[in-house]
């Protein structure tokens, strides 16, 4: 026993430099700590909580914590469940594809066409700005513009294009669409602006000069290089629109039902457990997605 | 007095120091000279404690410091890019020390006062007190990084390249004003730098980093004439460094050292008799305004230079792509044994 | 050659991308000045600000109920600056932890950044089965709020690390050598120089709580916040107050940015000279 202890004793007699390593570290963790435990009992938990409850036993009015997967099967089972994963797929697929397109050209003429930086920190600014206004009140902006009476039918009445106000317009997918591709475009724009903004025009100067065309130099050299930030861009509009309910529940005259919406309306109406499976469903799609993009980049290096 | 012993850093792979022994005595401006690489920031970190040693000891007076916090060493640190607080004003940088320090800070305003005054005169920056850091010259920021150092009255002073953001005129000038104010206070100066000149102009003693450790530590005139070994002659740039296998007739073996301004060029063949003499191409000349340079190959490919002051000329007339002997006093040669 | 079509082709773009962006505020800032008997569209009867006052709670009775604005919007404002000192609390820790290179780091970090990606509704949902189970009530000022600084902790982590990225390491040491302790270093040195930073991290993570909402859904209990008094409004018909409610939170935020840039730029001349040390 004390051969033992005065071994231990002996292993642990370290250099200066060891000892300085260790007490570095522990520093380190412990000024991480308390941000880990926030994390942990505030993030964690909850999530471990929405699959648990996921199982438990639903009746009209409350759930009790029996394991059952009766709720599982109650979704699955569900047109109307089912298609609301189809809905949310297409709806973030659609959004998805809009904000690059969307997105590129103007992160393109911002990154590499504008040379000037003031001019490009004020176009930036420009992009930015419409952040301060609340949320919500940037949803709601689009209903007296797409309206029946709203801006844009009755411009297009003055300019005599339409004689009767297009109704597509508002409560919608066509107007969820419109709505979140504005909300969610720019965090496409910012990422791209950035990678592009790396790039040196040297480079772009030299591949013209032997002759390359603008097209040529864009497959070769600008696309490649702002991929990460298409990536990048694409993991914050993802997260954001599939999580989402409140463009669609104000836009759509509940025409649309994404994920969001189904465990909106199902704790509404104290389906706890329904609303957990809607919620284990999304966290599916949205880790799927997530692991996908950190796949083709590695998030902490472009950060 | 600052002593170092069996002083080794390992990062990684890469072997920094390894068993570096060097003493700093009392009252003395000490140089440490060495190749950009050659761990001397390193060294000087692990005795102002921002990292520590994997093996040795460090220890001032007999006290061991390494494993103690950098703010309880009482070591100054004067840094190349200086470091000055840039939220503070000069007076402020100077009195940070005395007014924050863990041991016996000065509460006393007019104190404070006092000494920072004391110190900013000393190193000839009164009247500059309110100025932004920001908003007085390299030469300026140098002497507040030095000021706000010393008036903390640490038991040694190390500097890192102290004069490497300083242009040419300015460096000669702070060389003076460094060793006055040091005299001054008579507290000891560890200078590290990559200039063999700043090093020896400098010190009262020089020593020489080299491979990760202390070649050798001596007075500047010795160590420029007697270097004691390969690597310190080296790095005084001034020494041909060579195989005695290279020179005509055996007199001697392993690696000899031949300082340039002692060699003499003959036309080949014309070497005189009684001194070593070796065979070698001339390829280019440098002239450096009093002094003028002309390197040589060597039949094994090693460079040597040879110097020649304008007031006294001693070679002939040099043709590149030419083949010359070089010759030198049998008692010029400083012979090393063992590896170089 | 191409760039001479290429260069004003995606110029004429931007442009309209710009009004993309801001056509619908605009649109709904014009509507706010509608008169008492006109509806939330077009045409606009008469121009008024009947519905500002409608807001204050200046106008006479009227058909449109007042929206709950007053007390939610001070219970925002409380939430996000309980938000913005934890948040940005725990951004500088975790920040100044990761400048040391440990074990575990790659982790930790994706376990932060998480909090920024994780939808509000399935945290939301997530905390309000939590506190069920626990039975403990459900707050804004507790539930809600431990939601908020997961959301906003993240963000204001970023800044931070790359605030820190840029800091140079050799003043802390200096103060250090001069016999400081690191607490006071920290005080003294370090926390000066990042302060521009942390002011940063506090207006993100402010705007970020001020705003959110996801999270606060199913979180808040019976005391409602401002945009969940907002989001009410969806349900039922909606009337030029909102209108006029929102350009009045876009000006409070733009009020908000501009002491921001304030504080800013009356550090600015502090970054100044940090900037001067560097060049020396």
């Amino acid at each position: 026993m004390s051969a033992l202890s005065t071994d231990t004793h002996s292993a642990t007699t370290h250099s200066p430099a060891e000892l300085r390593e260790k007490k570095d570290r522990r520093r380190a963790i412990s000024l991480l700590t308390p941000g880990l435990l926030w994390m942990f009992f505030f993030m964690v938990l909850p999530m471990a909580m929405v699959i648990y409850v996921s199982f438990w036993t639903q009746t009209t009015f409350s759930v009790n914590s029996t394991l059952t997967t009766a709720s599982w099967k109650h979704f699955l089972s569900s047109a109307t469940y089912l298609s609301a994963i189809w809905t949310t797929l297409r709806i973030w697929l659609i959004v998805l594809i809009a904000t690059v397109v969307v997105g590129y050209p103007v992160a393109l003429f911002i990154g590499l066409f504008v040379r000037n930086k003031t001019l490009q920190t004020a176009l930036l600014v420009a992009c930015v700005i419409p952040f301060w206004t609340s949320f919500l009140i940037r949803v709601i902006a689009w209903r007296p513009m797409l309206g029946t009476e709203g801006a844009i039918n009755v411009i297009l009445m003055k300019l005599g294009i339409i004689s009767e106000p297009l109704t597509f317009l508002l409560f919608s997918e066509f107007s969820v669409l419109v709505g979140m591709t504005q909300i969610y475009c720019v965090f496409m724009v910012g990422p791209i602006t950035f990678m592009l903004g790396r790039i040196d025009i040297s480079v772009i100067e030299a591949a013209r000069d032997l002759g390359a065309s603008f097209g040529t130099i864009f497959r070769r050299i600008i696309l490649p290089l702002s991929l990460p930030g298409v990536i990048v861009g694409a993991i914050f509009v993802s997260v954001m629109v599939l999580g989402e309910f409140a463009t669609a529940a104000s836009l759509s005259g509940r025409k649309v039902n994404l994920l969001g919406n189904i465990i909106v309306s199902q704790v509404g109406s104290l389906k706890w457990a329904f609303a957990a499976v809607a919620g284990v469903v999304l966290t599916i799609i949205i880790t799927a997605v997530i692991a996908l993009a950190l796949r083709l980049v590695d998030l902490r290096k472009e950060m | 007095m600052l002593t170092l012993s069996r002083v080794s850093r390992r990062y990684g792979e890469t072997v920094a120091l390894s068993g570096v022994d060097f003493v700093v005595p009392e009252n003395t401006y000490m140089s440490l000279l060495g190749a950009s690489g050659s761990g001397k920031t390193t060294l000087l970190r692990l005795i102002a404690g921002y990292e520590e040693p994997d093996q040795g000891e460090i220890s001032i007076d007999g006290e061991r410091i390494d494993g103690q916090p950098s703010h309880l060493r009482d070591i100054g640190f004067v840094f190349q890019n200086f470091a000055l607080f840039p939220h503070l004003t000069v007076a402020e940088n100077v009195a940070f020390g005395l007014r924050y320090r863990a041991s016996a800070p000065l509460t006393k305003e007019s104190e404070i006062k006092e000494r920072t005054e004391d110190m900013m005169a000393l190193v000839g920056l009164s009247g500059f007190g309110h100025r932004a850091v920001s908003a007085i010259s390299g030469g300026q920021r140098q002497r507040v990084a030095l000021a706000r150092t010393l008036v903390c009255e640490p038991r040694i002073v190390l500097l890192d390249e102290p004069l490497g953001a300083l242009d040419a005129n300015l460096r000669a000038r702070m060389c003076d004003e460094l060793k006055a104010i040091r005299e001054r206070l008579g507290v000891s100066f560890l200078h590290v730098t990559g200039s063999e000149t700043e090093a020896l102009t400098m010190g009262d003693k020089v020593a020489v980093l080299a491979n990760g450790r202390i070649v050798q530590s001596d007075a500047p005139d010795m160590l420029f004439n007697q270097p004691g070994n390969a690597e310190a002659a080296r790095h005084l740039n001034a020494w041909n460094i060579f195989e005695a296998g290279l020179c005509r007739g055996d007199f001697s073996s392993g690696t000899i050292a031949v300082r340039f301004d002692q060699m003499d060029v003959s036309a080949e063949g014309a070497a005189p008799q009684g001194r070593p003499a070796l065979g070698a191409k001339y390829l280019t000349g440098e002239f450096n305004g009093p002094t003028a340079l002309s390197f040589f190959r060597a039949d094994d490919g090693t460079l040597l230079q040879v110097i020649d002051h304008l007031s006294q000329p001693r070679l002939p007339d040099l043709v590149e792509g030419q083949r010359y002997d070089i010759h030198f006093a049998p008692q010029a040669l400083r012979q090393f044994h063992g590896a170089a | 050659m191409e760039s001479r079509i290429l260069r004003p082709t995606l110029a004429i773009y931007t442009a309209c991308f710009l009004l993309f962006l801001y056509g619908p505020m605009i649109v709904l800032a014009i509507l706010s000045f509608q008169s008492i008997d006109g509806g939330p569209q077009f045409p606009i009867r008469d121009w008024s600000i009947y519905w500002y006052e409608h807001l204050l709670g200046l106008a006479e009775t009227s058909r449109v109920s007042q929206l709950p604005v007053g007390e939610s919007l001070i219970r925002s404002i409380v939430l996000a600056f309980m938000t913005t000192v934890v948040a940005t609390v725990l951004g500088v820790m975790s920040a100044e932890a990761f400048r040391t290179k440990f074990k575990g780091s790659g982790p930790a970090f994706y376990l932060i950044i998480l909090g920024m990606m994780v939808p509000g509704v399935l945290v939301g949902l997530g905390m309000a089965l939590l506190s069920n189970t626990l039975d403990l009530g459900r707050a804004w000022w507790g539930t809600s709020f431990v939601l908020h600084v997961v959301y906003t902790y993240p963000f204001a982590f970023l800044v931070m690390l790359a605030i820190f990225n840029r800091f140079d390491r050799t003043v802390e040491e200096a103060s250090l050598s001069l016999g400081v302790s690191p607490a006071q270093t920290f005080r003294r040195v370090t926390f000066p120089i990042i302060f521009p930073g942390v002011l940063s991290a506090m207006l993100f993570s402010f705007t970020l709580s001020y705003d959110e909402f996801a999270r606060t859904l199913f979180t808040a209990g019976r005391d409602l916040t401002l945009p969940l008094a907002i989001y009410g409004t969806f349900s039922v018909e909606i009337y030029p107050n909102l209108f006029a409610f929102g350009v009045l939170t876009t000006l409070f935020s733009f009020t908000l940015l501009v002491i921001y840039g304030l504080l800013m730029k009356r550090f600015t001349s502090k970054a100044s000279r940090y900037k001067g040390q560097e060049d020396a």
